[in-house]
């Protein structure tokens, strides 16, 4: 299996020096193409830190976080821009829909960043409203949608662009257990059937139980690091 | 087309913010539409006024006729120039005149006094004289039964030597080849008032006047009215270079002290507008950036998801605009008919105003394609260009601190 992130020494703290707080602490990992991994923790151990360093969305104090072979660090804005676009999905638990958008265009709006075609767009966005059981409800806007519906809006969303990994932020942490669950199989069957990489923070044993491997942090080191 | 949506929605999705900030920009409109139409229009208005009452829109003399005229200093070859302009589509009618000082005598009343000869038949087709006789007739080309040609005087002379019509008059003044030119006429109209550029003129039918002062078939002037009054600068350099022996001049030319005056007085006046544009402007930005605040974790996540900056100032951008077409759409049709109405029929003055002899009792504005695509430019370009600074702060924002977290 190839690597397909992987982080060397990552460090970052917030504040200034009398209120800095640590919330990743040399981490090195590796996650490997397919896998479907969860990064768990307490509050504060830096999970969430360490999805946006792997995303990009955020800027280490030191280290290094290499995906597909390629060093974020070294990218420009709209590099980086280009990169997430093409190469990662995001889920957030608060959903973060585009709410002036139905279910569809918040699906297609990616792909028109990516600039496929409108033939391509429409087929994929059918394809991946059937992937999270919403066809019928693209023409809905965010408002119109129930929290679990609106995350399943944003599970295609995140797929839509092909990426080569899923990055999820408590994804199932605004859902009720059972909506939760419905989510979690729709993902761990992309991942069996298409191969997806998936990474989660979570402290939800739901995706634990479903997870092929867990990675534990606390106080922004990485505690254990478990296969199954 | 996805990014012309969003923008559409957003605009929406604040209707009444949406609203006002429309209203203020569609008021922006109106008054510099209103503002544009009034002084384009007034302007029009003088500028016909005189270029009606006496230079027409180009004028064509010999050599520096114009600043230092002489009597010898004639358009010999009129031909050449009859076929040049009657072949011209772009000019709607042209005449020909001559001048010349003289001293008129009534009974035992002298006065210094302006001739200037006419072609009765061409020089209503460029001027508005006919309109100006206040008392008597429009003289004829040809001499009365007695063999006298007759003249048309200006109001001036008609106080000073006491003249009326059917009087004589008789003009003394030297002649092209030095000889000493004297003759009878006899007073056909009175024009104008006393306050009219020539008050002391006295008006010949051209063959008399060219008579009267042998110059043949000679000219001095050539005065031409177009038909698209806005052109007759580009038309006057094409009849420069057709004519080079010729000194071709637009009236911008002829008046050049007034056109520097007009155009100093417009400047501040696009100023103003300008400015009451940009006050309502300074409206507008604080309810972009309002918009663009109120939206950050919306940026953020549009960040995260691959956007790149420039495609948000663009959205930005976009918003602003569209929200301008649409209120100065309606602005458009709110202010049309009203700039119609104030084109055709105008607002009533409370007093006349005289202009050399012609009152005009309605203040007029223009209409005119110009009118109202100058200010949607300005209005579209400043929103635009507002936009750009709200733009460049969501541009700016940084997904993970937009979406609450770190």
């Amino acid at each position: 299996m190839t690597n397909l992130i992987e982080t060397r020494d990552l460090c970052r703290t917030f504040g200034s020096e009398e209120t800095k707080v640590t919330a990743l602490d040399h981490v090195s990992i590796n996650i490997e193409q397919g896998e479907f991994t969860a990064i768990i923790g307490p509050s504060g151990s830096g999970k969430t830190t360490l999805l946006h360093l792997i995303g990009g969305l955020d800027e280490p104090n030191s280290g290094s976080v290499t995906l597909s072979g390629s060093n974020i660090a070294d990218m420009s804005g709209n590099q980086l821009s280009d990169f997430r676009r093409d190469h990662i999905g995001f889920i957030f638990q608060a959903y973060n829909l585009i709410p002036v958008l139905s279910a569809e265009e918040n699906i297609e709006y990616i792909m028109l960043l990516q600039g496929i075609s409108a033939a391509e767009r429409k087929k994929r966005v059918k394809e991946m409203l059937e992937l999270v059981e919403l066809d019928g409800l693209g023409d809905r806007r965010p408002s119109h949608l129930s929290g679990g519906q609106q995350q399943r809006v944003a599970v295609a969303r995140a797929m839509a662009s092909k990426p080569d990994i899923i990055l999820a932020d408590e994804p199932t942490a605004n859902l009720d257990s059972k909506t939760g669950i419905s989510l979690l199989d729709v993902m761990r069957d992309l991942n069996q059937k298409r191969k997806m990489t998936f990474v989660f923070s979570t402290h939800d044993e739901k995706i634990m139980d479903r997870a092929t491997r867990l990675i534990y942090l606390r106080d922004g080191k990485v505690e254990r690091d478990e296969r199954k | 087309m996805l990014t012309f949506q969003i923008a559409f929605r957003n605009i929406l999705r604040q209707k009444r913010r949406s609203l006002l900030t429309g209203l203020s920009m569609t008021g922006g409109y109106v008054l510099f539409v209103f503002g544009f139409s009034l002084l384009e229009g007034s302007y029009g208005n003088i500028i016909d006024i005189f270029t009606l009452d006496s230079t027409g829109h180009i004028q064509i003399h010999q050599d520096d006729y114009r600043d230092r005229p002489k009597i010898y200093k004639t358009i010999q070859n009129q031909e050449q120039i009859k076929v040049a302009l009657t072949d011209n589509p772009e000019i709607k009618s042209f005449t020909p005149r001559v001048f010349s000082p003289a001293l008129a005598y009534a009974g035992d009343k002298t006065a210094p006094s302006r001739i200037i000869g006419i072609d009765p038949v061409l020089e209503p087709t460029v001027s508005r004289l006919v309109q100006k006789v206040a008392k008597g007739t429009y003289f004829s080309t040809s001499p009365n039964p007695d063999g006298y040609y007759e003249a048309m005087i200006g109001r001036g002379l008609h106080i000073r030597l006491k003249l009326d019509v059917g009087d004589e008059l008789v003009l003394i003044s030297s002649g092209a080849d030095g000889s000493i030119a004297n003759d009878i006429f006899v007073v056909s109209a009175i024009i104008g008032n006393k306050t009219s550029f020539d008050r002391m003129a006295v008006y010949l039918p051209l063959v008399a006047a060219q008579e009267f002062l042998s110059l043949g078939d000679d000219v001095h002037e050539y005065a031409l009215l177009v038909n698209d009054k806005d052109a007759n600068e580009t038309i006057a350099r094409g009849l420069s270079a057709q004519l080079s022996e010729l000194t071709v001049a637009p009236w911008q030319e002829v008046e050049a002290t007034f056109y520097r005056t007009m155009q100093a007085d417009k400047q501040g006046n696009y100023f103003s507008m300008g400015l009451i544009t940009f006050i309502v402007f300074i409206g507008v930005l604080n309810t972009v950036l309002m918009s663009v605040l109120e939206r950050t974790r919306e940026f953020g996540v549009l960040r995260a998801i691959g956007s790149r900056p420039m495609q948000l100032v663009r959205l930005i951008s976009l918003e602003t605009f569209i929200l301008a077409f649409i209120s100065v759409m309606v602005g458009f049709l709110l202010i049309l008919p009203f700039v119609y109405w104030f084109a055709e029929v105008g607002m009533l003055m409370p007093e006349p105003i005289d202009m050399g002899g012609i009152e005009f009792q309605h203040l007029k504005g223009e209409m005119s394609a110009r009118v109202f695509w100058i200010p949607m430019a300005f209005i579209l370009g400043t929103a635009v260009l507002i936009s750009i600074p709200p733009g460049f702060r969501a541009a700016r924002i940084l997904p993970k601190e937009a979406m609450g977290s770190h």
